[in-house]
């Protein structure tokens, strides 16, 4: 029996593990920025928190709770708009939080981060994408979103690297975590649009999303060390 | 020569380092230690007292001094490693 063979037959379980770990590095994030957020009421923290929570969450609703329902039509209905909205406000969040500077001035404070002036655009737009993929029965506006998402923040983290001239290491692996986020929606979209879903392009995304958000983890990590706190 | 606008968090870091070197400083020196202006200045204490970073104490003659409070404290420690994270993730 091949890996390939082995993974196909064990789709299930490995869809449930892979929620589970990405949950678990998303829970880890969210906890190491909120402490940050609370110390230093920074707004980009915050932003970047959201991000991470919103993508726990999407996973952790698509992958646990749909595995474990009884899959009646409603409920299967209920959970994959909830996914799409949740995934979708994740990469909002995580566009915003490089470029809120931009957009918002530094004595503008909002109570809440989840839902204020700002924010309120994306929830309606995740909202819309997550209803017309739901009547279309398809994904292909929330891939399409995430693509045109994705590609302008990797230009953004692109900027950032090339505008710092090495002094902040991590900096390099954001733009290169970006570039993997491009990369998986790409091919999510290519997979839905071309390929019918083949398992082995499923497989691949699979492991290129563990990586961006092993990629996040290890960077929060490394560049939070208090020893000998150099510039990381 | 011009300097560079101060990011907010600096400003909080610096406000903060001055209440510590002094452990009890008086409003108006704290005015001056922060190169603030007065309303900036308000703004800026304001804020760092309702959210606990630092709190005002006035004596029996009527004296106000700022102190800080753990929250503070903990912050200009961690401080170093925020602003790496930062500046590391472009936020």
């Amino acid at each position: 029996m091949t890996l390939y063979s082995l993974i196909i037959e064990n789709k299930w379980m490995l869809e449930v593990l892979y929620a589970l770990l990405i949950s678990t590095i998303c829970t880890a994030i969210v906890f190491k920025t909120d402490k940050f957020f609370r110390l230093s009421l920074h707004t980009g923290i915050r932003y970047f928190r959201n991000a991470f929570l919103f993508f726990g969450a999407a996973f952790a609703a698509r992958y646990i709770f749909g595995v474990f329902s009884d899959m009646s039509v409603d409920y299967s209905y209920l959970i994959r708009i909830i996914f799409e909205y949740l995934l979708v406000m994740a990469g909002f969040f995580l566009f915003y939080s490089l470029i809120w500077k931009k957009i918002e001035s530094t004595k503008e404070s909002y109570a809440s981060s989840l839902f204020n002036a700002k924010i309120a655009i994306f929830h309606i737009i995740a909202l819309i994408i997550a209803v017309l993929d739901n009547l279309w029965q398809t994904y292909y506006f929330m891939f399409l979103s995430q693509v045109i998402i994705f590609s302008y923040a990797s230009i953004i983290a692109y900027i950032n690297y090339k505008k710092d001239e090495n002094k902040h290491r991590f900096l390099r692996f954001y733009f290169v975590a970006m570039l993997l986020g491009l990369t998986a929606w790409f091919l999510n979209l290519l997979a839905a649009s071309y390929f019918q879903w083949n398992p082995g392009i499923l497989i691949n995304i699979g492991i290129i999303n563990v990586i961006f958000f092993l990629l996040f983890l290890y960077g929060i990590v490394k560049v939070t060390q208090k020893n000998g706190n150099k510039k990381t | 020569m011009a300097t560079k606008k101060r990011e907010r968090l600096d400003v909080i870091k610096d406000i903060l380092h001055a209440i510590m070197e002094n452990r009890k400083i008086k409003p108006t020196r704290l005015l001056y230690a922060s190169n603030l202006s007065p309303q900036m200045f308000k703004e800026y204490i304001n804020e760092l007292i309702s959210k606990k970073f630092i709190k005002l104490d006035i004596d029996d003659k009527e004296k106000k001094t700022f102190s800080l409070t753990k929250k503070g404290q903990d912050f200009l420690q961690e401080y170093k490693v925020i602003e790496n994270f930062i500046e590391n993730f472009g936020l």
